[in-house]
């Protein structure tokens, strides 16, 4: 069967829009049902026709071209509806019936039909999934409100729409185990609505798990809308069972006020569970006032949802626009006065870009809400599995971040919060006998300092063990003495590969992955990670993000004929150096002082096999890059001026580049090269300067 | 009949089809119009140190970054004589690529009986991105395997060899 049908290629030229995602899409869609023998002589034709004229097309009048295509899209579907009633005429044996088509709701008996309709909407399939998994979203975080308070009619009212709305959406559609599953957990939802029953213990526990379960066959939907298999999540058939008759599968209203023995509580391991989960926030109950992600600001902004690439190529448009608009305001024509007129239009024009620009960087920003309530979660979850009693306060959850570093953002919060949650915070009793409060406290806060975003995890555990991390460091052979170290040295330890203190693996942490991986996560995102630590007070970790990892703040700097973009943050200082500040070693390795420091001359030219550029450090310029002890002198010719970028990959075709972070359109137009200092500087240590590739290897040690 | 177009290993044929033609010095070469994304004119190429020989560097496509790629390089032509005036943009696993060429010459329909597998002519001459040959009009196309002048893993390899060179 051809993996694409002609509704496809109609879906996709409706919603055509220039964009080259879309014009990939049409291309490939053309050549495959161009080739595709199954289909009717006529209709390869056809789409062999259009698909050369397609191509000719030029790329501005492809929007015409579309318009075309659809046509003879048309016109194959009524060639295909006639080979249809051929077909079907000729065996006389309709196509079978998908299940949905009984009357009956579908059962534990039909688990071999597909997941997706035979006939689906492309695009009303891809709008319900994102909008269910809005409402999930709504839904959670109003279930975790309901835990702190069970009698929030509104947020049950929140949970239920959610529920009941997925369950009609996805009978439209035809999908029969979302709605199934969505009909008996609104069923449960509606019994609370009625008071019949307290979204609490198990209670809130399934609904929280119906949540999840709902979440997973949205992404089996979109695996099998994507073709990568047609499976039901794990447990679909168990979770069900227990939705639809939650009273028999021993699930009740567990907790303290709720009227029930305990007996009850402890007759399935489930239910244990689930009594601790309670205690663990029987606490919190107090501070209603910061429960996490509350379901309270429903005061929903109206919003338009707006394709993820459109808005990223919106963004990157006015970019161009800016770097076009300053290219006008610089030509030396404007600049050779005696066009008064001219300036003030220019003028004009330049202050409506530089908002123009303002805003749509501000559109990119989204609330740090999403990945605060995802850590809300697993602290109640991570809690409640290992008994220990926990409090999570979120604040800031409303500071703005580029959306883009928001998804990159999550695994690294889990880590931590997981090392938190199982080496920070202790357990009940040991906590009482050190005098602290039974519940500890989990505390995520994010805002804006200096133009960074700060994003900060504390504890109020035992904090970090200084024997104990030396100890192991030893052992794992990472340090041989820990004598004149200081204590944040120490703890640097723990983002070292492989370091765990952990005593036991648990099903939580203590596997020897995780803080090191945080820690390359979060410099991917141009952030850094900071600990600091009191034992028995607790511990912090502190996150300092760049707002936005589209526009870098670069010096441009040539050298030789080439042009470079040094991010300004990695830049110190820049001096010309006097011939008495320069040295050699053994007649090879350069150095300069300066005020007291030396540090080793780097010369950019020699490690990017640039021809033409100053050999005399006198005549040119050093710029002092790299932190702290490790500062290194690099030779440039000279610095041409600050500058704004966006910073743009090489695109795919090049792979990684070393020492190349990413490229910019300067103002000229043409492309210019951003660089990765701390690579270079790694490049420029371990000796390996010799480009291979445009000059002559030389043997360095 | 197919061991004739191995060199490093087993190229898939050229297919007939509608094929791209255009010049390097007075060598025609043919790329599959599927493959081609658009044709624009020469411009400003910034070079991307330490990456190999046959990159040439990026370029600014109305806002994206391309790399170009040196298809004389790739066949160890000399560069004399040169008079580079078009890129074609090409795309290739859904990677945006541009092939600097001397001229753009014609969109020509190729039939199955007018292709030929490369023959071999030993080890001076690279055939190993050649799909075939198609012959018409009295003259001979070279039909390129676009896939493997440009795929990443290609360039990657490039990148280890270099590597564990140095």
């Amino acid at each position: 069967m051809s993996p694409y049908s002609l509704n496809d290629l109609a879906a996709r030229l409706i919603a055509f829009e220039a964009t080259d995602e879309d014009f990939r899409d049409i291309l490939e869609t053309l050549q495959v049902m161009a080739d595709d023998r199954a289909l009717p002589e006529g209709v390869r034709a056809l789409m062999g026709d259009a698909l050369v004229r397609w191509i000719a097309a030029p790329a501005d009048t492809r929007e015409r071209a579309a318009v075309d295509l659809q046509q003879v899209v048309v016109a194959a579907q009524g060639r295909l509806d006639l080979r249809d009633r051929l077909t079907v005429a000729l065996h006389s044996e309709p196509a079978p019936s998908p299940a949905r088509e009984s009357a009956a709701p579908p059962a534990a008996q039909q688990s071999a039909a597909p997941l997706l309709p035979p006939d689906s909407d492309l695009s009303l399939l891809t709008d319900f999934i994102a909008e269910s998994r809005e409402l999930l979203e709504h839904a959670e975080a109003a279930l975790l409100g309901l835990e702190i308070d069970p009698d929030d009619a509104e947020a049950v009212n929140t949970i239920f729409r959610a529920f009941h709305t997925i369950k009609g959406t996805s009978a439209f559609l035809a999908l029969d185990y979302l709605n199934e599953f969505a009909h008996h957990a609104e069923t449960v939802l509606s019994r609370v609505r009625d008071r019949e029953i307290r979204c609490t213990g198990g209670y809130a526990d399934l609904a929280l798990r119906s949540c999840d379960m709902i979440r997973s066959l949205l992404d089996a939907t979109q695996d099998a809308l994507e073709g990568r298999g047609d499976a039901l999540p794990d447990g679909y058939d168990a979770l069900l069972s227990v939705v639809r008759e939650p009273e028999a599968a021993g699930i009740s209203e567990l907790g303290g006020r709720a009227p029930r023995s305990d007996d009850d509580a402890n007759e399935t391991p489930d239910g244990t569970m689930l009594l601790s989960a309670r205690d663990a926030f029987a606490a919190s109950e107090r501070s209603a006032a910061r429960r996490p992600g509350s379901g309270s600001d429903r005061s929903a902004d109206s919003s338009v949802r707006v394709r993820t690439a459109r808005l990223d190529r919106l963004i990157e448009m006015v970019g161009e626009l800016v770097i076009a608009e300053s290219m006008i305001s610089q030509d030396p024509i404007l600049k050779q006065g005696g066009h008064i007129e001219l300036n003030r239009k220019v003028t004009h024009a330049e202050k409506i870009v530089r908002e123009l620009q303002d805003l749509s960087m501000a559109m990119r920003m989204v609330p740090l809400k999403a990945p605060f309530q995802k850590v809300a979660r697993l602290v109640r979850d991570l809690g409640a599995r290992s008994g220990k009693r926990i409090e999570f306060v979120a604040e800031g959850e409303e500071t703005e971040i580029d959306r883009n570093m928001v998804d990159f953002l999550g695994d690294p919060l889990v880590h931590m919060v997981r090392n938190s949650v199982d080496h920070g915070i202790e357990p009940p009793e040991e906590r009482r006998a050190a005098g602290k409060p039974e519940t500890g406290t989990v505390r995520l806060s994010a805002y804006h300092a200096s133009g960074n975003v700060v994003v900060a995890l504390r504890d109020d555990g035992r904090g970090l063990n200084r024997e104990k991390i030396v100890r192991k460091a030893m052992q794992q052979g990472l340090i041989a003495t820990a004598e004149g170290m200081s204590d944040k040295e120490v703890y640097e330890l723990i983002f070292s590969p492989g370091f765990s203190t952990a005593d036991q693996v648990t099903d939580v942490s203590g596997r020897g992955v995780g803080m090191d991986v945080v820690r390359r996560n979060i410099e991917a995102l141009r952030g850094r990670i900071e600990i600091q630590s009191v034992p028995g007070q607790g511990t912090t970790f502190l996150v300092r993000l760049p707002l936005t990892l589209a526009i870098t703040d670069g010096m441009l700097v040539r050298v030789g004929g080439e042009r470079y973009i040094v991010p300004t943050i990695n830049i110190h200082l820049s001096f010309r150096p006097s011939r008495a500040a320069l040295s050699t070693v053994a007649g090879r390795g350069e150095m300069v002082m300066l005020r007291d420091e030396v540090m080793p001359l780097v010369r950019l030219h020699r490690i990017f096999g640039v021809d033409g550029a100053k050999e005399e450090p006198t005549d040119a310029l050093l710029m002092v890059v790299g932190d702290g002890n490790q500062r290194t002198a690099l030779l440039v010719d000279e610095l041409l001026g600050q500058q704004q970028v966006v910073a743009k990959t090489l695109g795919d075709g090049l792979g990684r580049v070393p020492a190349i972070s990413g490229g910019a359109i300067l103002g000229d137009g043409r492309v210019g090269l951003i660089l990765d200092v701390n690579e270079l500087l790694t490049l420029a240590r371990h000796g390996d300067v010799s480009d291979h590739m445009h000059t002559p290897s030389r043997a360095v040690a | 009949m197919h061991s004739a177009t191995a060199t490093v290993s087993p190229a898939r044929l050229a297919q007939a089809g509608k094929y791209l033609t255009f010049f390097l010095a007075n060598e025609e070469y043919g790329v599959e119009i599927l493959k081609v994304h658009e044709i624009i004119g020469i411009l400003p190429i910034t070079r991307v140190p330490r990456t190999p020989a046959f990159v040439r560097g990026v370029i600014n496509l109305r806002g994206k970054v391309i790399p170009i790629i040196d298809l004389r390089d790739r066949f160890g032509m000399s560069r004399e004589g040169a008079e580079e005036q078009v890129i074609i943009v090409v795309q290739v696993h859904g990677i945006q690529l541009g092939v600097v060429v001397d001229k753009v010459s014609e969109v020509l329909s190729i039939a199955d009986g007018d292709i030929e597998p490369t023959p071999s002519f030993g080890v001076d001459v690279s055939t190993e991105y050649l799909l075939g040959l198609a012959k018409g009009e009295g003259r001979v196309r070279l039909l390129l395997d676009i896939d493997r002048v440009l795929t990443a893993s290609e360039i990657d390899s490039v990148h280890a060899a270099a590597a564990a060179e140095g």
